[in-house]
């Protein structure tokens, strides 16, 4: 993984880094990526973030959770062995449906975690790349790209800093 | 009995016995010559083992029964009209034999021959008294004895009580293992080497007619073991088994029907039950063989099947007792 | 002008005292880098020693026989279903604080909902020994599930409903499993960031898959959240309803009935906000949460309570109501038998602990008062054990024929193994708080400026 190099500022509120953000949104700065303790709403559409598609993962694991049910208990009950179980038909489908809602849930909640860890790329013995060990704490950090950065960087912290960062530099991941 | 009576088995007249009757009874001959005797409340208490502790049938519709005088007025007497009752589902076929049984309360004099036989022929476990008084006896079919009536001089009713081997039977759908399912001749099947034990099969039976191995009944003994039938499969500890209506006599005279190239002729399969019966109460056979005795028994007006309300349909049937009163 | 200062003081703080966020996370994770506390020593020695009980207690009866229990050929089930429905009804609060009350965003649930779900999995674990344990056969438990094999291949029967329990149970612990460590990931990276102990940051590194707060990830794990939330609420509700379906798709009077599904799941969710009040009032004061645990939210778990509680209440009342209405002898006779009949006695313990005690919690001195609320919560757990005691063996010991009419009573072994059970409850409870995160953290924090009082 190529370094790259970032200026970084860090707050230690959050309604003061949304307001920077908007401003240096506004400047067209370019934002790499905030890192927040917790979520920060007004972020996302801050920074452009298009919202995530993991409920179609869902509906579609789902589904297919639903019809492996469904097809696989009248199959394995009506083709493959019919027996004769209380005298109800080979293909009872009322008494399938409790399995085939368990089925749908389970494969689709399993399937959109999967995804999650796909798309944000987590796993476990992921190298750890963090700024500042605080930013899982309390503080908020904002990383701008250095590249295409038209200003020199003292310039950019001094402006960061006049936005409220408790702390400015410049860091590579 | 008048209040002022006391019943006593005489016993056997033995005092020294095997492991089997050591501290079981008491030789109570020596009262039968004796003219005076008195009667002592000891302290302590000894509780019996009884199959059965409850002797009354709360009003329900369990037994049937009439007077021959009503009978011979109207045979149906004493019994009431079928239900008419629905179904989510469609009818399995019911073509080739359809085995049924039916057994006339008024022939059954509680004699427990049938008990006796059916024990013998299917290997049934025996259990000891401590877990007969904890009512784990593992008779296969038994007797409910009701009493009725003046309690001072009750009327008693037999009704012997097997697998009824109901066509929509609760226990089949609730086994999660299909360790019971049922034939195409209208057996109700217990798949012991499938059987995990979860007993919900016996739970969900409305006759509790099924028996769960809850020890290891059988043990190694080579002498003992001698009395199995080697055609009926000795059941392991954490299974659950019940009255198989003699399947493997069914299956022998199939056998024997098919290298001699006939069909089976009514009355050829006796069940074990049905074979030690004195007064031949109960009778079995193919209930799509027209002509069969249990075919008779079930077009006659007094056959009725217990519990009828359920829709379990069973393949056992009863006919009503029809007591020789006035 | 910030937001800060615009905060509506008409809110109840959901944070008691004034915290910046690095006291938050010292309050909740500096516990974790000390060793434990002599409380929590006890406390687990004597857990484990009732495990250990239990333990020997299912060995010696795996290898006698069912028979060493109290059951027999009229009442086949008793305290092994009671205990089964009883742990899984117990799991229910986890995922309603968890899963429910995210949908309907209800920020107090953010300082209670890691430990209630915790509290789900453990429960949901006691619970999975007992339909192992109650087989004649458990040696043969891989049975249960459908794997092509070469007697047929033979399958199951999937009409039956203990195989939908199986499906469902293994669908809840699942599921729950990973909405809970999907909750944990932010708190293991920040312990990962702060401590301290090499061996620590290598499991903690490993176990929190990398995580590192970016916006974007937060944007697609809130989603995440929510879409497990939105599955989790009706799994929830259907695993109680398939696990009431092995009494309503019986035929056996009492169990017979169509009222179980939702009767069973307002119970289910009353019992386990009780063992949650039971488990949260000692560790508020045990780990000095008291400020994150707030009196607030033991009065709105109390309200749940009520709701519940008069649910539980209903269904009892509508039920008998229903039987004498019915006209069916059989049914009648199962409710007069449940109040009058020999283990009339159990049915009164139910009835007073279910539908008496929480309507006490009406009176709001009573609800803030937490010794009262976690005596009243010990009751409502002893009075659900009863219901399922009392729906379970009184239907089964005098059911149709009265020649099969038996009684019941429990054996040591039986006894010991449900002691055994709550050994291991609170076993993986107590290893719970000491090693992991008791509080939500960067969820608290979250919420931590709502409703914030500004000196």
């Amino acid at each position: 993984m190529q370094k790259q190099s970032f200026l970084i500022g860090i707050f230690d509120d959050e309604q003061k880094l949304v307001d920077s953000t908007r401003h240096m949104v506004g400047k067209n700065y370019k934002i790499h990526e905030i890192y927040t303790p917790f979520p920060v709403h007004g972020l996302d559409d801050l920074m452009g973030v298009e919202r995530s598609r993991l409920p179609y993962v869902t509906f579609l694991a789902g589904g297919t959770g639903l019809l492996i049910g469904l097809l696989g208990q009248v199959f394995v009950s009506s083709v493959s062995w019919p027996i004769n179980v209380g005298g109800k038909a080979f293909a009872s489908i009322p008494a399938f449906i409790p399995i085939i809602f368990e089925l749908t849930v389970l494969i689709g909640a399993l399937s959109t975690v999967a995804a999650f860890f796909y798309c944000t790329k987590l796993f476990p013995g992921k190298k750890v790349q963090v700024l500042d060990k605080r930013q899982t704490d309390d503080k908020f950090i904002m990383a701008l790209e250095k590249i295409d950065l038209k200003e020199d960087d003292q310039t950019v912290m001094d402006l960061l800093k006049n936005q409220g960062a408790v702390e400015v530099m410049v860091k590579e991941l | 009995m008048d209040k002022l009576t006391i019943g006593l088995a005489l016993g056997y007249g033995r005092s020294v016995a095997s492991k089997v009757a050591k501290d079981v009874g008491v030789n109570a001959y020596p009262f039968s010559r004796t003219k005076y005797v008195s009667l002592t409340k000891i302290a302590g208490r000894k509780d019996l083992a009884l199959t059965q502790t409850h002797h009354s049938m709360e009003g329900r519709d369990i037994v049937r029964e009439t007077t021959v005088n009503e009978w011979s007025k109207d045979s149906s007497a004493g019994n009431k009209p079928k239900m008419e009752l629905m179904s989510m589902w469609e009818d399995h076929k019911k073509t080739g034999h359809q085995w049924a049984m039916a057994m006339d309360l008024n022939k059954c004099t509680g004699c427990s021959s049938c008990i006796v036989s059916c024990n013998a022929e299917n290997n049934v476990p025996v259990v000891g008294k401590e877990e007969v008084f904890k009512r784990r006896e593992m008779h296969w079919i038994r007797l409910d004895r009701y009493y009725q009536g003046d309690e001072n001089n009750p009327e008693v009713v037999h009704m012997p009580m097997t697998c009824q081997h109901c066509e929509n039977a609760p226990c089949e759908s609730v086994c999660p293992v299909l360790a019971t399912v049922h034939s195409s001749d209208g057996i109700n099947q217990m798949a012991y080497n499938r059987c995990v034990g979860t007993r919900y099969c016996a739970n969900n039976c409305p006759y509790k007619v099924r028996r769960f191995n809850w020890f290891k009944y059988p043990h190694d003994d080579l002498v003992e073991n001698m009395v199995l039938n080697p055609d009926v499969s000795v059941r392991s500890r954490g299974v659950m088994e019940k009255c198989s209506l003699c399947v493997q006599r069914i299956q022998e005279k199939k056998l024997v029907a098919k290298k001699e190239r006939r069909s089976i002729f009514d009355g050829e399969i006796q069940t074990a039950c049905q074979q030690s019966c004195p007064s031949d109460a109960i009778v079995f056979g193919d209930m799509n063989d027209p002509k069969s005795k249990v075919a008779m028994s079930l077009k006659n007006p007094r056959n009725y099947t217990v519990l009828e309300e359920l829709n379990v349909r069973p393949r056992v049937s009863y006919l009503t007792k029809t007591r020789n009163k006035d | 002008m910030s937001a800060q200062d615009e905060i509506c003081h008409l809110r109840t703080p959901l944070v008691e005292k004034e915290r910046t966020y690095k006291q938050i996370s010292d309050d909740v994770l500096n516990t974790l880098e000390k060793g434990p506390s002599k409380y929590w020593l006890i406390g687990f020695t004597v857990a484990v020693l009732t495990l250990t009980l239990g333990v020997t207690s299912i060995g010696y009866q795996i290898a006698t026989g069912i028979g060493t229990w109290g059951l027999n050929k009229t009442i086949g089930w008793s305290w092994d279903i009671t205990n089964f429905v009883f742990w899984v009804g117990i799991g229910h609060a986890g995922t309603l604080i968890s899963a429910i009350l995210l949908i309907f965003r209800q920020k107090w649930r953010t300082s209670i909902n890691r430990a209630a779900e915790a509290m789900t999995l453990f429960a949901v674990c006691c619970a999975g020994i007992y339909p192992l344990i109650h087989m004649g056969r458990p040696w043969l438990a891989f049975w249960m599930f459908p794997y092509p094999n070469s007697r047929g291949s033979l399958w199951l029967n999937f009409r039956s409903p203990l195989l939908w329990d199986v499906f469902a149970i293994s669908t809840y612990l699942t599921v729950s499993a990973v909405f809970w460590y999907i909750g944990l990931i932010p708190d293991l990276a920040a312990i990962r960031d702060r401590t301290t102990s090499k061996l620590r940051k290598k499991i903690f590194g490993v176990i929190s898959l990398g995580w590192d707060g970016a916006n974007r990830t937060w944007h697609r794990y809130e989603i995440l959240c929510l879409i497990l939330a939105g599955l989790a609420t009706p799994l929830v509700l259907s695993v109680h309803t398939i696990v009431s379906f092995d009494f309503a798709t019986s035929v056996i009077p009492g169990w017979h009935t169509t009222i179980f599904p939702p009767y069973f799941v307002a119970g289910a969710v009353f019992s386990g906000f009780g063992m949650v009040l039971t488990l949260l009032i000692v560790t508020r004061k045990l780990m000095n949460f008291e400020h994150y645990i707030t009196v607030n939210h033991i009065e709105s778990m109390c309200k749940v309570l009520i709701l519940t509680g008069s649910m539980v209440g209903l269904a009892y009342g509508t039920e008998f109501f229903i039987a004498w209405y019915s006209g069916n002898p059989y049914e009648r006779f199962t409710f007069i038998n449940r109040a009058t009949g020999p283990y009339a006695w159990a049915y009164w313990i139910m009835v007073s602990c279910n539908v008496i005690s929480p309507q006490l919690l009406w009176f709001k001195k009573l609800r803030t008062n937490l010794v009262f609320v976690f005596i009243l919560s010990i009751f409502v757990n002893i009075g659900m054990w009863f219901e399922r005691f009392v729906i379970i063996t009184t239907s089964l010991h005098r059911d149709y024929l009265p020649s099969s009419w038996a009684m019941y009573s429990p054996t040591w072994v039986e006894i010991c193994e449900f002691i055994g059970s709550f050994g291991l409850f609170f076993t993986l409870f107590l290893l719970f708080i000491r090693f992991l995160p008791a509080i939500a953290v960067s969820e608290v924090k979250g919420v931590y400026k709502f409703a914030q009082k500004k000196n």
